[in-house]
């Protein structure tokens, strides 16, 4: 049985406020060429910096993919020509890697799998271009935003795998706060290879590489059609060429590249304009211990606070989401009710009013104030979706107002409360043997007794008890 | 009162005194560059040097530099004013920034007087490849003899006593050597010393911000100035500057001068090794000690191809950015590569193509560990030797040139079997990032030659020393050209 | 080592996009001659092949990096006033073939 061998290389552009080796902004989407500096347009005489909010996420990001990390950091060049790279090379480090020998483990269909990381670098992004019919226009806004380049070892053996391991490392980038980790903007960019052979061989195929995928779709679609091409070639003897090959949306097939002749050579050498950067112990130590936590540990520390696996997965979907429920549970309310609210109530508005969570105008210390009044049995759930709704549509009404509206007319002497108690009960002996019996349901019909008599106008929870007390006497 | 041919501090005197102001120096200074005779000058920045000058009124008695005048190799980026390395390829190329030196000096308000003529891209020795041809020695007037580069513009200036300064850049020798062909001190500070940012590079590894000047105390002076951290160069080093112009004396009892007589040997100019026996003498007299070391002469005869592989390898990825597409000149094509192939065919001249096509060569995959990492290593094992001897010795002192300038036709860049020792081992002391130093200390006729002091990285104060020590006893002070062009 | 030819100078050339006239590469294949000669001088140099390649002219690190903070920005005006033909505060070039 044949299968395909992968190995993936991911591109992930950093959102750190300043570029790799030159102070201008990044900002994605601004006015074409507003953000450069003269290095950014590779004048002559400019000179490399090395941004330390770039050095900070790489080294996160290297702890989290379990790798060995290079404490003096060096940099070399990438020389080739090209219309959107302005200085005729790329700062990177293709010696030295900042990490190396990490690796990934997450489970799918078919179990768990632990794929190796081979290394780890930064690197500068190039120019943006945009294609006309007839020119092509160059914005340098993007040129010289910080990358960081995974190359995973080649241990993938299905497109599914693949697909898990870019969302993983997705995840990672994205709760790190390192990227946005979107395939669709090109801030998470793909380059795979794949060759194929039969299961349990130690040869490797003949390897085709396939460069710049823009979604895990694409990715599983030209996984599969490698696969199926490269093994419908070595059924029928056609040679499996060694090359780049183009991924055609449209016909969801790959296609070889127009010849580019032999390899580009790229002539690496050491950068002579940075000198090396020692690292310290404890810049890294404190890089590490700073950095936010990553999903899989939000998701053990969920299950551990009560959370339902079907819950917790939800919650670390999604990054904004898990930090929006991590603000809720920080003011002390149950992980439990706080789950139900974020996945229930509020989702349903974010979409009804079809916006991320990151737009969603409640606080997380709103919901978590809502929350408590239910816990301390202030409000009931009916009445805390209703005060929701209000608040939704007027942020600026106070949640305790509301609550002490319905709270009006409340009865709120105990003696009150007791007085109608004893009246429920002294109408109602059969419940009275009913619950001493053992039978829950008969306190339940009481409590609903009680509600009736008052028209709800009673502290659930007080009357709990009381009626508890009371019952205990009888 | 001739004001134009002082040196930094006697002109500043001289405005301290209010003798004189910068205005009437400016003007001067350009009525004296005429029609420029030496073809020292890429651009005159007429009209921004007597609008600066205007406005300087008072004279600061603190500040050196108040208002006088320097020309910039048109190497270094220049904000609003044109900066083309002399190349075609920078046609019509106007700076946005500028660079670090330049900010320096004009904070300290000195005055740019113009952008000097260099060796095209800096990659040259001899003041004849720059697109406006070759640049004169102005000690000849017969137009016979060069004054090297490739720094060579800013040479002529300053030996023509146009300037009391002139900064330049030393990759190899490109300003120590045109220093001894002019009868000036040529200073390259150690490496990492004086921000690069905005010295279009040649070759990073080897590239210095150096600078000429008439006399020992204005070179110390004006690493003061120019020294220190800069923010925009990564490599800039952080270590203390010291006021060099007032730590300096003269007095050089104890300094242990090391000789090379391997190098020494290679030189075949009877003249001027004598003179540089005779000054040999002077040391000694001065309470120096005089020690000749030996050094392999393998090594020292694979000076000259390490530099030329390194400095070419790294020129080729350095000047990659000039493609036609962002500045400077754009030839037509159909497509963005023919666009950068005939702009860069048209741009370069051939003597640059062919030191790119050594670079790109020396690079490839297949060829790099025996050429590019086998010069690197190479230059380690000599950096290594050097510095073996500069751990012994304070300093070491040889001629600058075998002779004076050689004649124009003498010498070609194309590359010749017959290398020698004697006219290319100035390189040590840019891949061991010393400072070096050449000072006037002869002539031949009436051209004069220099000799070299160099010592060990970040000591700079010590060839400054000694160099100050043979100026005085030598008297050769303030030299400059008076000779008309025929 | 690759061997030195007309053709290969012509490919290291044209990859560092540029070309020269018949005679420069005959009198450049004249130079390499010279510097295979040299290297291999330098090749047969005691301990030269042991010893590490040398990046930078003395042994140096540093552990300063800038801080992530946007600063020097220039004008899109500035940016692109050296280009030759800018469209829509973008510079210009034919077609590029992806």
């Amino acid at each position: 049985m044949l299968e395909p061998v992968i190995g993936l290389e991911i591109h992930i552009e950093m959102k750190t406020k300043s570029k790799m080796f030159s102070s201008a902004p990044v900002n994605y989407g601004d006015e074409t060429n507003t953000n450069v500096t003269v290095y950014d347009l590779g004048f002559p005489g400019v000179l490399p910096t090395v941004n330390k909010g770039a050095v900070i996420n790489a080294i996160r990001v290297c702890h989290a993919l379990h790798m060995e990390i290079d404490p003096v950091l060096r940099f070399d060049r990438k020389n080739y020509f090209y219309s959107d790279l302005p200085k005729g090379y790329q700062i990177t480090q293709y010696y030295k890697p900042i990490g190396r020998n990490g690796y990934l483990t997450f489970n799918t269909s078919t179990g768990e799998h632990k794929i190796e990381i081979e290394r780890l670098h930064i690197e500068e992004d190039t120019a943006k271009q945009l294609h006309s019919y007839d020119c092509t226009l160059i914005d340098y806004n993007r040129c010289g935003t910080p990358l960081i380049e995974i190359v995973s070892k080649p241990q993938i053996h299905s497109s599914e795998e693949a697909m898990k391991y870019i969302d993983e490392i997705r995840s990672i980038v994205s709760f790190l706060d390192v990227s946005d980790g979107k395939m669709e903007e090109g801030s998470l960019r793909c380059d795979v290879n794949i060759s194929i052979h039969e299961v349990g061989s130690e040869k490797l195929g003949t390897k085709v590489e396939i460069k710049n995928l823009n979604s895990i779709m694409n990715v599983q679609k030209v996984l599969d059609y490698e696969f199926e091409r490269q093994s419908k070639c070595l059924e029928t003897g056609e040679p499996i060429i060694q090359e780049t090959r183009r991924f055609d949306e449209t016909s969801r097939t790959t296609q070889a590249m127009r010849n580019k002749t032999d390899a580009v050579d790229y002539k690496y050498y050491p950068e002579a304009n940075i000198i090396p950067i020692s690292l310290d112990q404890a810049f890294i130590d404190d890089a590490i211990k700073t950095s936010n936590e990553l999903a899989s540990s939000k998701l053990k520390r969920y299950l551990q606070c009560g959370l339902s696996e079907y819950d917790a997965n939800i919650l670390i979907s999604d990054k904004d989401l898990s930090n929006y429920f991590d603000n809720i549970v920080k003011n002390g309310v149950s992980y439990k009710l706080s789950a139900n609210w974020l996945i229930g109530d509020v989702s349903a508005a974010l979409n009804k009013f079809d916006i991320p969570i990151s737009q969603f105008p409640l606080t997380p210390a709103q919901i978590a104030e809502i929350i408590s009044l239910i816990e301390k049995g202030e409000i009931n759930n009916k009445q805390g979706r209703e005060i929701f709704a209000k608040i939704l549509e007027n942020n600026t009404l106070s949640i305790s107002e509301l609550a002490s509206e319905f709270n009006k007319g409340m009865i709120s002497s105990s003696d009150d409360l007791l007085k109608i108690i004893e009246e429920v009960l002294d109408e109602n002996e059969q419940s009275i043997i009913d619950y001493k019996a053992g039978r829950d349901k008969a306190l339940g019909y009481l409590m609903g007794q009680v509600m009736k008599k008052t028209g709800g106008k009673v502290n659930p929870k007080d009357t709990n008890s009381l009626l508890l007390e009371e019952l205990k006497r009888r | 009162m001739d004001y134009i041919h002082l040196t930094i501090s006697e002109l500043h005197e001289a405005y301290v005194a209010k003798k004189v102001t910068p205005l009437e120096v400016v003007k001067a200074v350009f009525e004296e560059i005429g029609d420029d005779p030496d073809n020292a000058f890429e651009y005159l920045c007429k009209d921004e040097a007597i609008s600066q000058a205007e406005k300087l009124k008072e004279p600061q008695k603190d500040n050196l530099f108040w208002g006088i005048p320097y020309v910039l190799k048109d190497n270094f980026s220049t904000k609003d004013i044109p900066t083309c390395a002399s190349s075609n390829i920078l046609d019509g190329y106007v700076p946005v920034y500028s660079a670090t030196v330049y900010e320096k000096l004009l904070n300290s308000d000195a005055i740019l007087i113009g952008k000097a003529t260099l060796d095209e891209l800096a990659m040259g020795g001899s003041g004849t490849s720059g697109h406006k041809g070759k640049t004169y020695n102005p000690y000849d007037p017969t137009l016979e003899h060069m004054i090297g580069g490739s720094s060579c513009g800013s040479a002529a200036c300053c030996a023509r006593g146009l300037v009391p300064f002139a900064i330049g850049s030393d990759t190899g020798d490109s300003v120590r050597k045109p220093a001894s062909f002019g009868g000036l001190v040529g200073f390259k500070p150690t490496w990492g010393r004086i921000s690069r940012y905005g010295l279009f590079p040649f070759a990073p590894s080897l590239d210095h911000v150096a600078y000429f000047t008439r006399s020992v105390k204005d070179a110390a002076s004006l690493l003061t100035l120019l020294a220190g951290p800069d923010k925009n160069d990564a490599t800039s080093s952080t270590r203390e500057v010291k006021d060099y112009a007032s730590i300096i004396d003269g007095n050089i009892k104890g300094y242990k001068i090391a000789v090379i007589d391997e190098i020494l040997d290679s030189m075949t100019d009877k003249e001027v090794v004598d003179r540089f026996n005779e000054t040999l003498e002077v040391l000694r007299s001065l309470g120096a000690s005089v020690h000749h070391v030996h050094m392999d002469l393998d090594l020292l005869k694979a000076i000259y191809p390490t530099y030329n592989i390194i400095s070419c390898a790294e020129a080729t990825s350095n000047n990659a950015n000039l493609d036609g597409i962002k500045f400077g000149l754009r030839e037509k094509g159909k497509t963005y590569e023919e666009i950068m192939t005939n702009t860069r065919t048209t741009g370069f001249s051939q003597l640059i193509k062919r030191r790119f096509v050594i670079g790109g060569y020396s690079l490839l995959r297949e060829n790099q560990e025996d050429l590019f990492i086998g010069a690197q290593r190479c230059r380690h094992l000599i950096v290594d030797k050097f510095n073996e001897i500069l751990e012994n010795y304070d300093v070491i002192y040889l001629p600058a040139s075998p002779s004076c300038a050689s004649k124009f036709n003498d010498k070609s860049d194309v590359l010749s079997a017959e290398y020698l020792i004697c006219d290319n081992y100035l390189a040590y002391a840019n891949f061991g990032g010393y400072p070096s130093l050449t000072l006037p200390i002869g002539f031949k006729g009436n051209l004069p030659y220099g000799g070299n002091f160099t010592s060990a990285i970040f000591t700079e104060e010590k060839v400054l020393n000694i160099s100050l020590a043979l100026e005085n006893k030598l008297g050769y002070y303030n030299l400059y050209a008076k000779g008309e062009k025929k | 080592m690759k061997e030195v030819n007309i053709d290969v100078l012509k490919n290291v050339a044209n990859s560092l996009m540029f070309d020269m006239s018949e005679d420069e590469y005959r009198l450049l294949e004249g130079e390499f001659n010279t510097i295979i000669k040299q290297m291999e001088l330098i090749h047969n140099i005691k301990g030269v092949n042991e010893i590490s390649p040398m990046t930078f002219p003395y042994e140096v690190t540093t552990s300063t990096l800038r801080e992530d903070e946007p600063s020097d920005v220039i004008s899109t005006e500035d940016a692109l006033k050296n280009a030759k033909d800018v469209i829509e505060n973008q510079i210009r070039i034919p077609r590029v073939l992806k």
